[in-house]
Parts: structure tokens; C-alpha cells; sequence
């Protein structure tokens, strides 16, 4: 077999194959959005240059939501699992996955108290946040703002945390 | 004989390895290869997305044995470069994670050692041919 075309092909399926599972994969890379490394981004991902998708809520810097966060001013939505809940987030947030809450309405009532509420999730596109976000402003919230960079943003500017499992539900299994 | 293809082999699982431990995140994988800071913004994704695709197709060619002499070409081609990418974003002082594996494992000089080691196992698969894991066919008899 000739090296040469077999390179080619190689490169050739091997690009056709790797889009194709992009496409399938449950979290694929968004094709025609930029990336911009943690570090240019100031941050993350979720800051990417560019405009944001039409579903995507307004973004709020992790410096801002800390300076919120420790004045009280803002309610916190953690849109990840329970488990990644219990290992660490936003002092007091409520756990709110996609999935939903074991008291939806209890949890929708306390956040209803804040003037502004700030979701986020652990991936850099944003989108579980933006999802949860969505649903928080159908069900009534006004200002509903996603956490640019997510969650390792938070964690890495040192802004305030906690951790252990969801108080509603106890255990860090009891919702997804 | 065996034990070309034994190195072979190896060299296939570890890239097919490489490549299904990336599918589930994707998305994670494109932000990995954007902390190299080495491509533009725009090309990140599908570079991230055709680097998997080859990565697979590399694994399956070399645990199969099709076109072998070329896959470990390539895939000594893309660990030259992995290396290069790693050794230069650590004497840039970027904090990064390596993205091999698809894990958050931190990059480091062992990586680059590793990525090395792999470099000189895929040149010698590519120089001494791909082996054979069965016996060798018996010779005719001579009439």
C-alpha cells in the first residue's frame, strides 16, 4: 500500500469521522463559535467573543457577582449535579439542575426575593446555565443573569464557597 | 515478528483510547485545546472535532493492521506535534491541562517525557513494519 494516498485518506476520513461524532457527541464543540483559552477569556470559555446564541441570557462577570454575592444583593442557581454540588459551590446556592427540584415552587418562591439571580454550571458553553436560566424567567423571575466562565471561574478567583450536599433534598444522590 | 505487532497494537489502543475518552465532552476538549493558545479562536472546534476523528481512525488502522506503516506515521507525526504543543506552553509558564486523555489531567515535563516516549514507539513502528500476531504462513512444498 502506498504511503502517500494512505496519509490522505487517513486525514481525509479521520476529519470526516471526527465531525461526524462532534455532531453526536452529548456535549459536542460548537462548530462556528469561537474558543478562547481561560486566559484570554478572563475567566472562561462562556465569555467567548462573538454574539451569544438568541436562547442565551445575559452574562454577569465573576467579579461582579462576588461583589453581589457578598453583599447579599443576588440569589445563586447551581445548575450541575448533585455530586458535583456537594464537592463545592456558591455559598448558599440553591440546587436547581435541569431535571428540576424536589420543591420547585418552595425554590422559585426564595429566589423570587432577590432582585437579581445568577445560574451557572460547570461547562464552558454555558448552555446547561442558559437552559435553567430559561426556565427561571418563564416561571416569572425578572432579572436572571448566566455566571460567565461557570463555576471554575468562581472557584478559581477564590470568591465565596461552600460545600456538601443539597439541604433540601439531604443526600447528594436524592436528584440528579 | 510478534512483537511488532504487540507495539503496534499498543500504539492502536492507546490512540483509540485517546480518542473515545474526548467524545463524551467535546465542548471540554475544544476549551483544552484553546488553552494552548496556539490557533485562532474560530478554528479551535473543528480542529478539536478532526483531531479525535484522526486520532480514531489512526487507532483503528494501527489494532488492525491496515496501512500500518502509514498510521504510525502518522500518529509519530501527531505526537511530535502534541509534544511540541505541551513543551511549548510550559515554557511559556501557561497552566494548562494536557487534554490527552480527555481527562483534566494537569500538563507537566513527565507528559512531555511520556508524549516522547510514544514519539520513538510510533518511528519504530513505522521503520520495522507492522508484524504479525499468527504464525507465518507455511512455505509451498517444494515439488
Amino acid at each position: 500500500m502506498r504511503t502517500g494516498p494512505t496519509l490522505a485518506l487517513f486525514v481525509a476520513s479521520g476529519a470526516t469521522l471526527g465531525l461526524a461524532a462532534n455532531a453526536l457527541s452529548p456535549h459536542p464543540a460548537l462548530v462556528g463559535r469561537p474558543v478562547v483559552s481561560v486566559a484570554e477569556a478572563g475567566g472562561g470559555a462562556c465569555a467567548a467573543p462573538g454574539p451569544l446564541p438568541a436562547t442565551a441570557a445575559p452574562r454577569i462577570s465573576v467579579a461582579e457577582a462576588a461583589a453581589l454575592c457578598q453583599a447579599c444583593q443576588a440569589a445563586f442557581v447551581d445548575a450541575r449535579s448533585a455530586t458535583e454540588f456537594a464537592r463545592g459551590h456558591v455559598a448558599n446556592a440553591v440546587h436547581l439542575p435541569p431535571a428540576g427540584h424536589p420543591d420547585e415552587a418552595a425554590a422559585l418562591d426564595a429566589l423570587r426575593g432577590h432582585p437579581l439571580v445568577v445560574v451557572y454550571d460547570g461547562d464552558y458553553s454555558c448552555a446547561v446555565a442558559d437552559d435553567v436560566a430559561a426556565r427561571l424567567r418563564r416561571a416569572g423571575l425578572g432579572d436572571v443573569r448566566v455566571l460567565a466562565g461557570a463555576w471554575p471561574a468562581w472557584a478559581a478567583a477564590g470568591a465565596p464557597a461552600a460545600a456538601g450536599a443539597c439541604g433540601v433534598c439531604g443526600v447528594a444522590e436524592a436528584h440528579p | 515478528m510478534r512483537a511488532r505487532a504487540a507495539l503496534r497494537m499498543a500504539l492502536g489502543a492507546v490512540f483509540a483510547w485517546a480518542a473515545l475518552s474526548k467524545l463524551p465532552d467535546m465542548a471540554a476538549f475544544a476549551e483544552l485545546v484553546a488553552n494552548y493558545r496556539l490557533l485562532p479562536p474560530a478554528a479551535v472546534p473543528v480542529f478539536a472535532a478532526v483531531l479525535v476523528g484522526v486520532e480514531a481512525v489512526v487507532g483503528v488502522a494501527l489494532l488492525a493492521g491496515l496501512g500500518a506503516r502509514a498510521a504510525a506515521g502518522l500518529a509519530a507525526a501527531l505526537l511530535l506535534a502534541f509534544t511540541v504543543a505541551l513543551a511549548q506552553a510550559l515554557v511559556r509558564g501557561i497552566d494548562l491541562a494536557c487534554g490527552c486523555f480527555g481527562g483534566g489531567d494537569s500538563a507537566s515535563w513527565w507528559t512531555v517525557a511520556r508524549d516522547l516516549a510514544l514519539f520513538a514507539a510510533a518511528l519504530a513502528s513505522a521503520a520495522l513494519g507492522p508484524g504479525r500476531l499468527g504464525p507465518r504462513p507455511a512455505a509451498p512444498a517444494a515439488g
